[in-house]
């Protein structure tokens, strides 16, 4: 008998719903798939026999035929095991559902578990919009489900129970309750391989971070309007520590953004999803991360790590180990915020406007302009900043040198100020950005549109060229300049940009673009 | 050994100078056919000051040795001639003699590069010679110049020398010592090192006057280019960039201490900065202290590793390498103190105990340096607070903040201001006084 059942699979990002038919006939035993499955869906044959046997149903001894329709669409995971595993129990006549379209996502276990799989949500809204009312998924992917309107979810946590949930009308009972927090991106990847883990201890409030003004003014800066951040200086000065402040500083999403960082990080399968991602995403990858786990791709087109902090920050710790390959894949999202990755079967192009936040040491040993400690040459300092930082020089706007602090700033009594009065800042900074035409970061926004918002009264503009003509500024340099300094401007909540305000984004300007204003080094 | 003639008390009442001591016999004026074959014999690999003397003393003339190298049987020839009658000198070997027959054919293209880099051949005998290097053990023949020597020629000349990584205050120092000389009227000379070298080039230049860099290899080897547009900016200052070796030669573990003894050689006096423990500027005061030059080292902490080099030194050679303890002080140890016109004679150090109280009034009469608030008169408030800060020793913005109590973003501002007018740079995420500023004194109200 035939059976036909609706599921689901993950193109990259985006859901699509497949069509699973399956033929029970008799005949010879066997046990085909056919439709553009890859090696994964073929290993569904595995799953699925040992799933109906050890969950107490009969794999039948006959000919079964699975075609996943439509044709043209790659399939890819685990996704449709369940699909399978129900369209044979339905077509061997072991259980006959009640009428009424329902679809199944989900995987399952040799034991007849349904395991929860990357990308529940896309695909879970790709079948909402081909009106499909009722959606069994794995009892752990109920919530992420759920965040798609206007149809039933139904979570199930065996083979048995979905058995159960397809033929009565019974509203299942959540297996577990859902939990409402705002989980984020980043907080739930622990468990899974792969490098791209965020830092496991909690993160630092700016309170923690002592002395370093420069360094936490140039993060506030560069928070405030996007922009990216270097930030160079030798072991043990805060870098590090900076950098995982940052998810606490960021405002939370919007609701369009936060849509798009909950799709993402359903498709990259951190870990049940319980809520709308609202925390910006802050990834950390480790320098010997792979290309493909930075950029993206594998065969099932998994989302990178420049995808994965769409919408948020991607943070480069010792920049300068990362290979050269990968700091130049970072040129195109840095460039128009969108990735592409390119297989055989043709390039898929992927959302990537992150902010980049880099740290490094100055030189190999780490120690330049530390007395007599820096074992490098004299010119290596300069070389090797100037190495790491060619792909990415014209993408980050803000650099800052940090020094070693004097233990006395360590610990003397001075509280230095919070995460969150340095977070509201922020906010109040973006706001205003964000109510401006276009409402774009003062990063992402092009040059005209940046003459417009400047606001610059003659004194200014007379400043900006002779502060240009002082460095030496390209022309790109200059611009530079007045975007940070728009910046600057937005955290003192000013209309237009003053003079003070240029005069402190010349402070975040990369070291090299300084001419040598004193003649010896 | 110590050099001829000029001893702690070289000059004499007079105020001759060391030149006219040593060596006594006045020098011909140059050929200009010498002066050419000079340079070209100067770029002979293995032909040094010692054997070129040797041939000129047995051949006649620099012009001499080409011609008998150009000729046929050149080699032969200059081995026989650099054989002495009485066979007291070994003959030169074979293949410097090859060497010297390739030069000589090659004499168009190596006067090009010399020509070509617009650089001149100073001689011994030539006005402009450096009169002090006359006195040292072996002069070089010739120097190789950008620029002019006739600032060594001033009554007081002094090195300025230290490590090529110096801290903040080392810095500072070389800049407020160079500057200090500078206006008392003396010339510093250095090696264009990068760190206290630069600092004292740098500081004279922003004073306005001539500087001297003697350089370790050919001038068409200048190292460090970091330095290219300082070496630039001491020629058009009146200054020279000076090399003993011909311009392609690479500069080497070898020629740096050779280049040293011409630094403490052309000076009255050396004074170290900072040096590290191994630091080449500790040749230089070694070389002075053979050459019978007064040595001065600034002292350090005996935890600064910066210092250590210096430190050692005075501990080593006490009695001889002396502290300088203010730069007011060694202004008058240098002789520099006395009111204006000549410089006084460089007392011994027995001299100098009894009357150092007096002298020190004397000091403060004459020579001073700016404030911080002189050098910034009519700008505004916040640079005068953060240029005080950084002459003081502040050095990060967190310091900067908290000395001058000014908002980070005020602290930044007026660094930018400082910095596009020259007279503040970050360097490593810290920030240093630069130009006018770093020669201020920190002690002037
Ligand atoms: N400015 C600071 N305030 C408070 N603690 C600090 C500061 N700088 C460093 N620390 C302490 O030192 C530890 C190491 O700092 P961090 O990892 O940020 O250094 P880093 O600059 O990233 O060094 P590296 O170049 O080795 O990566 C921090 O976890 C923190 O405990
Ligand atoms: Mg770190």
């Amino acid at each position: 008998m035939l059976a036909t059942l609706l599921s689901a699979t993950l193109v990259a990002l985006d859901g699509r719903v497949i069509r699973v038919e399956v033929d029970v006939a008799p005949g010879l035993p066997g046990f085909t798939i056919v439709g553009l499955g890859d090696a994964s869906i073929r290993e569904a044959r595995e799953r699925v026999r040992g799933a109906l046997r050890n969950a107490g149903f009969v794999h039948p001894p006959r000919r079964i035929t699975v075609n996943l329709a439509p044709a043209d669409v790659p399939k890819t995971g685990s996704a449709a095991d369940l699909a399978i595993a129900i369209g044979i129990l339905i077509g061997s006549e072991q259980f006959t559902p009640r009428a009424g379209r329902a679809a199944l996502i989900g995987e399952v276990s040799l034991g007849g578990e349904i395991r929860p799989v990357p990308g529940l949500l896309p695909m879970v809204a790709a079948l909402a919009r081909r009106s499909v009312r009722r959606v069994i998924v794995p009892a752990d992917g109920a919530d992420e489900a759920r965040l798609v309107d206007g149809l039933e979810v139904v979570p199930a946590a065996t083979l048995v129970e979905a058995v159960d949930a397809l033929r009565s009308r019974r509203r299942a009972a959540p297996t577990r309750p859902a939990r409402v927090e705002l989980a984020p991106a980043a907080a739930a990847s622990a468990g899974r391989p792969g490098p791209a883990l965020a830092p496991p201890l909690p993160p630092p409030d700016l309170a923690d971070v002592r002395g370093q003004v420069e360094a936490r003014r140039a993060l506030e800066v560069a928070l405030a309007g996007g922009h990216g951040l270097l930030m160079i200086g030798p072991p043990g000065t805060g870098k590090t520590m900076l950098a995982r402040t940052i998810p606490k500083l960021l405002p939370p999403l919007s609701d369009a953004d936060s849509l798009s960082a909950t799709i993402v990080a359903s498709a990259s399968g951190e870990g049940p999803i319980h809520a709308l991602v609202r925390t910006p995403p802050f990834r950390a990858p480790h320098h010997t991360s792979s290309y493909a786990a930075i950029v993206g791709g594998g065969p099932r087109l998994a989302p990178g790590e420049v995808t994965r902090a769409d919408n948020g920050v991607l943070f480069l710790d010792e920049l300068a180990e990362f290979s050269r390959d990968v700091l130049e894949a970072l040129r195109q999202p840095l460039e128009d915020g969108r990735v592409s990755i390119v297989r055989a079967a043709g390039a898929v192009t992927l959302p990537a406007r992150f902010q980049l936040v880099a740290a490094t040491n100055p030189c190999p040993c780490g120690h330049a302009g530390e007395d007599d400690r820096c074992i490098c040459g004299e010119s290596v300092p300069a070389r090797y900043v100037g190495r790491i930082s060619g792909p990415l020089r014209d993408r980050i706007d803000v650099w800052v040198t940090l020094a070693r602090i004097r233990a006395a700033v360590m610990f003397d009594d001075a509280e230095p100020e919070s995460s969150d009065v340095v977070g509201a800042r922020i906010a109040a900074a973006r706001a205003l950005q964000q109510a401006r035409p276009g409402g774009k970061l003062n990063s992402r926004i092009g040059s005209r549109g940046l003459r417009a918002v400047a606001r610059l009264r003659p004194v200014t503009r007379d400043r900006l060229s002779e502060l240009a003509d002082a460095e030496r500024l390209s022309g790109r340099g200059t611009e530079r300049l007045l975007r940070v300094a728009r910046t600057v401007a937005d955290l003192a909540g000013a209309d237009a940009v003053e003079v003070e305000h240029l005069e402190e984004a010349a402070r975040w300007r990369p070291p090299s673009s300084r001419p040598v204003m004193a003649l010896a080094v | 050994m110590l050099g001829v003639g000029v001893g702690p008390d070289g000059l004499d009442g007079g105020g001759r100078l060391p030149g006219g001591t040593a060596d006594a016999v006045p020098m011909a004026p140059l050929r200009e056919q010498d002066r050419e074959a000079l340079a070209v014999l100067l770029s002979v690999n293995g032909l040094g000051p010692l054997t070129l003397g040797r041939l000129v003393d047995r051949l006649g003339s620099p012009a001499a040795i080409l011609e008998t190298a150009a000729g046929i049987g050149g080699r032969d020839a200059l081995v026989e001639g650099s054989r002495a009658a009485e066979g007291e000198w070994r003959a030169i070997p074979l293949a410097l003699a090859d060497a010297i027959v390739t030069a000589a054919a090659d004499r168009a293209k190596l006067l090009d590069q010399v020509t070509g880099s617009g650089l001149r051949v100073v001689a011994r005998g030539d006005a402009e010679y450096p009169p002090r290097l006359n006195a040292i053990d072996i002069p070089p023949p010739a120097l190789f110049v950008r620029g002019s020597l006739l600032s060594l020629t001033v009554a007081r000349v002094v090195a300025v020398v230290g490590t090529r990584r110096p801290s903040p205050a080392g810095r500072r120092i070389a800049s407020r010592i160079a500057a200090a000389l500078s206006r008392a009227g003396a010339t510093v000379v250095s090696g264009l090192a990068i760190g206290i070298d630069g600092a004292a080039h740098a500081a004279c230049v922003s004073e306005g006057v001539p500087t001297v860099a003697f350089i370790g290899g050919g001038h068409a080897r200048l190292f460090p280019r970091a330095h290219d547009r300082l070496a630039d900016a001491i020629v058009d200052g009146g200054g020279a960039v000076v090399s003993e070796y011909a311009p392609m030669v690479e500069p080497s573990k070898g020629t740096f201490p050779q280049r040293n003894r011409l630094i403490s050689g052309s000076s009255d006096g050396v004074v170290v900065v900072e040096a590290g423990a191994r630091s080449g500027a500790l040749v230089t005061a070694s070389w002075a202290l053979e050459q019978g030059r007064e040595c001065f080292i600034v002292p350090g902490s005996i935890d600064a590793p910066t210092s250590d080099g210096c430190n050692g030194f005075l501990r080593d050679w006490h009695g001889l390498a002396r502290i300088v303890s203010g730069v007011p002080q060694l202004l008058d140890d240098l002789g520099l103190a006395a009111a204006a016109g000549l410089p006084a004679p460089l007392g011994s150090n027995a001299t100098r105990r009894q009357t150092a109280v007096g002298k020190e009034v004397a000091v403060r009469s004459t020579v001073e340096l700016p404030s911080a608030k002189a050098v910034l008169s009519g700008r505004d408030p916040a640079q005068l607070a953060v240029a005080e800060a950084l002459v003081h020793g502040a050095v990060t913005v967190d310091e900067l903040v908290a000395v001058t109590r000014l908002s980070v973003g005020a602290v930044l501002g007026a660094l930018t201001r400082l910095e596009a007018s020259g007279l503040a740079r970050p360097i490593h995420g810290r920030y240093e006084p630069v130009g006018p500023l770093a020669a201020a004194d920190p002690r002037a109200a």
